[in-house]
């Protein structure tokens, strides 16, 4: 899920940027620092759409640098556990296949796939059901279920199922 | 792992401070998006490459994923669904996933039937009803 949450940094600047522009600078380099990037805590920060408030500079000792608390606001994805979303299959195998929301990598097991759907191998792999009526192979889109997320520092990335009621394949490129 | 609880979405355990967060439905993410990609591309000539990686990707899923384009529509939804007394989390969820029939909107959001809020099946037939006919109008 998408949210619009505030958060803090102290940014570290240079003298060299000390005059007239200082503000601009700092958010500037606000924007270069922190979009794109991911924590565990708060998810990947897709953009930086506003600041709140920019405290008092403190200068540090021996190197001239000021330290600026800087309150912005920002549009963040967080994935949860046990939460229902959307997904672009980017990848199928006889593992299972991988998937993508936004920023987010989601890997859905074969054991977390319909019983009826068999792995199919060839140019474009994918998982069938007997009849044939539903497929699911890159570029599908998937409705699934978030059952786990592992964080590292600079990732997130979850585990998914589509073995339960209302999940699974919205719509089918090769039927579109 | 963090120290809290564990987190589950279905019983809306995402943590004090995401569940205080305002929330974003795909539609309203792919309107801020737009705007500061616009902004990017009038204030340099390779927009393209200033974006991060993070925010090419979000902008792609948000606009296949949108279920309402204009952002009148994207106002409407949330106005509807602010009447239900939902939790913002449940709300975007909802104007995400634009379920069909109640069983489906309570297999989406399980929450909305275990908070103590007896939101009825009448109701959340009703509020489904409202926002299949902004869908139509839009």
């Amino acid at each position: 899920m998408f949210f619009h949450i505030v958060l803090e940094r102290n940014m570290q600047l240079h003298p060299r940027y000390f005059g007239r522009n200082l503000r601009d600078n700092l958010v500037s380099k606000l924007m270069k620092d922190v979009e794109g990037t991911c924590s565990g805590r708060h998810g990947f920060v897709v953009a930086v759409t506003g600041i709140e408030n920019i405290g008092k500079g403190i200068i540090r000792d021996g190197t001239g640098f000021v330290t600026f608390p800087v309150k912005y606001q920002c549009v963040v994805f967080r994935p949860f556990k046990g939460e229902i979303l959307e997904a672009v299959v980017t990848m199928v195998n006889k593992m299972g296949f991988f998937a993508e929301a936004g920023p987010v990598q989601i890997f859905v097991s074969n054991h977390l796939i319909p019983d009826d759907m068999e792995f199919q191998t060839g140019d474009m792999p994918n998982y069938t059901t007997s009849d044939g009526s539903v497929k699911i192979q890159k570029d599908s889109e998937v409705r699934l279920k978030i059952i786990g997320t592992r964080v590292d520092a600079t990732e997130i990335f979850c585990i998914g199922t589509i073995k339960d009621d209302f999940l699974g394949v919205i719509n089918d490129p090769a039927t579109v | 792992m963090s120290g809290e609880e564990e987190e589950n979405a279905a019983e809306l355990k995402i943590g004090d401070e995401f569940l205080k967060a305002k929330c974003l439905m795909n539609c309203e993410v792919s309107l801020i998006l737009e705007h500061k990609y616009e902004q990017l591309q009038q204030s340099s000539d390779d927009a393209m490459n200033q974006v991060s990686q993070v925010f090419e990707k979000s902008l792609q899923y948000v606009k296949r994923f949108s279920r309402y384009k204009n952002p009148d529509a994207v106002r409407q939804v949330r106005e509807i669904l602010a009447r239900y007394q939902l939790a913002e989390f449940e709300l975007c969820v909802l104007g995400n996933l634009c379920p069909e029939t109640v069983e489906e909107a309570i297999a989406m959001v399980p929450s909305i039937k275990t908070r103590g809020r007896a939101q009825d099946d009448e109701a959340i037939e009703k509020m489904l009803n409202d926002l299949s006919l902004i869908k139509k109008f839009e």
